[in-house]
């Protein structure tokens, strides 16, 4: 029940964020969320995450509020860039792309970071706070170490990332690093706001 | 910190600031950006952002301010993805646009009054840094793998080149053909011409393999002093022939003298050649070597092609 609800907070952040990075692009790009999971830190594994091997475009924001958390938006590398280099256009080559890749993907992972923030704060009216996304690259095993790092969050939910546009079809994965005691809050406002629809 | 320094601080720094209210009333503007924007702090504070600049600011822009506002998130302008949201110029006065990176910031008052902080850096000077050193790097890699005498291929890159070109064809079930090719008595022409003409030989010599190439695949490399090494691909074994007795040839057509040659009296080329489908347990290049040292024992400027 509750991650239904999630869900389709998330699916409205997704729509949101789809918007602005159309009007970016200048084309029609879809976003969607088809499943959200909810999983203890201790039992991630890469077969989870379906994460192959290579290398992964990692955007990160932390956020705190009613609840704190760490969000982190996957694509893989190849991936990524073949998604900045639709919103920049065509002109530009793979090799160029390279020094504009950080910039571009920072921004990409904000607006869909902030479209999903901003649609839980209306839905759940709360407000959130958030550290400026940073963009890194990393192979699986030291993006699952940070997750498994960040010993006081025990809960980690998985949401696959659809985004579609005329070109292709670029799967990603946004995942939420929470504590306990945040994931129980995050419930909290959950249920809050399903009592009152 | 007094306000003052802060004030002065915000001026010296090497960075657009900008600071709106929830209404967009502009609350700070630093020098970076009166300078940039060409508009006086006087005439910027206490008014709405969008009325400040006399051309209309992009609506990317805008609702990622007004986002920021709302939600008290912080939002990315990439310069990859925006170019030049604001504008704001160089300051030689071309009137030529800065590239912009921008940040928004959410700042909220100790009422609980909402602000944000706009933070423009000019990615000029990074989009110039990032191409210089791709053009460098561009130069580096060309002249890493150029012998600097003949301008043609080095040994590293023939050494790399063959690796790849060899297990290609071992994968593709793809014929390879190497010639081995040396200078006749180089030695003699440079104790006789000096070293400085043996130079200028082994140029020509080099240029004149290198024009009778024809398709991107083929190799030609200097594989050490007055050696070459020439990879070709899918030729069969009278091609490859024919191939070799064209390169002698050509050598041969340009008759530079040479009086110490014993028997032409000109520069002539000996080439070791082997022709076939590579495996593991065969060296091919060691085979062009052996049929390159035959074709110096029966006499030279002469091709000895031989099986593999």
């Amino acid at each position: 029940m509750q991650l239904d609800a999630l869900a389709e907070v998330f699916n409205v952040g997704a729509g949101r964020a789809a918007s602005s990075i159309s009007e970016i692009v200048g084309d029609e790009v879809k976003l969607s969320v088809p499943a959200i999971e909810v999983k203890q830190s201790a039992e991630i594994s890469p077969g989870i995450l379906s994460l192959n091997d290579g290398r992964f475009g990692t955007v990160r924001q932390d956020f705190s509020g009613p609840f704190d958390a760490a969000a982190m938006l996957l694509f893989s590398e190849d991936n990524a860039l073949e998604i900045v280099r639709d919103m920049m256009g065509s002109q530009m080559s793979l090799d160029d792309l390279a020094e504009f890749e950080q910039e571009a993907m920072c921004e990409l992972g904000n607006i869909i970071l902030n479209a999903c923030l901003s649609a839980m704060a209306d839905m759940l009216s709360i407000s959130l706070n958030s550290s400026l996304p940073c963009y890194t690259v990393a192979s699986c095993d030291e993006i699952l170490d940070q997750v498994t790092a960040s010993a006081v969050q025990d809960y980690i939910l998985l949401l696959n990332i659809t985004l579609t546009s005329a070109r292709r079809q670029s799967q990603g994965h946004l995942i939420l690093l929470l504590s306990s005691a945040s994931l129980t809050n995050l419930i909290r406002h959950i249920d809050h706001f399903l009592s009152e629809i | 910190m007094p306000d003052y320094i802060l004030e002065d601080v915000f001026n010296a720094i090497n960075l657009g600031l900008i600071v709106v209210d929830a209404d967009y009333t502009v609350l700070l503007w630093n020098d970076w950006i009166a300078r940039h924007a060409h508009i006086r702090q006087d005439d910027a504070i206490g008014r709405n952002l969008a009325g400040v600049f006399p051309e209309p600011l992009s609506p990317t822009f805008l609702s990622a301010m007004k986002n920021t506002l709302a939600y008290g998130l912080p939002t990315v302008l990439s310069n990859a993805l925006h170019r030049s949201p604001l504008p704001l110029y160089d300051l030689a006065g071309q009137k030529i646009r800065l590239h912009q990176s921008i940040t928004i910031s959410p700042l909220l008052s100790q009422q609980g009054e909402q602000y944000c902080i706009i933070q423009v850096s000019d990615s000029t000077t990074s989009i110039k840094r990032e191409k210089m050193l791709r053009s460098h790097s561009e130069t580096l890699r060309r002249e890493v793998s150029t012998d600097s005498l003949t301008g043609i291929y080095n040994r590293r890159f023939f050494d790399e080149h063959y690796e790849i070109a060899f297990h290609n064809a071992v994968r593709q079930k793809q014929s390879l053909s190497v010639f081995m090719i040396d200078i006749d008595y180089f030695k003699d022409y440079n104790d006789y011409y000096g070293h400085l003409s043996g130079d200028k030989v082994i140029k020509t010599v080099a240029q004149t393999l290198k024009a009778t190439l024809s398709r991107g695949s083929d190799v030609i490399a200097r594989f050490g002093g007055e050696e070459f090494v020439l990879i070709l691909l899918d030729l069969t074994a009278e091609q490859a022939e024919k191939y070799a007795e064209k390169l002698k040839d050509a050598v041969f057509n340009l008759a530079i003298p040479h009086r110490n040659s014993p028997l032409f009296k000109q520069v002539t080329i000996s080439i070791g050649l082997c022709t076939g489908i590579p495996s593991i347990e065969y060296d091919i290049l060691s085979k062009a070597d052996i049929a390159l040292y035959r074709a110096k024992q029966e006499g030279r400027n002469r091709c000895i092609a031989l099986p593999l």
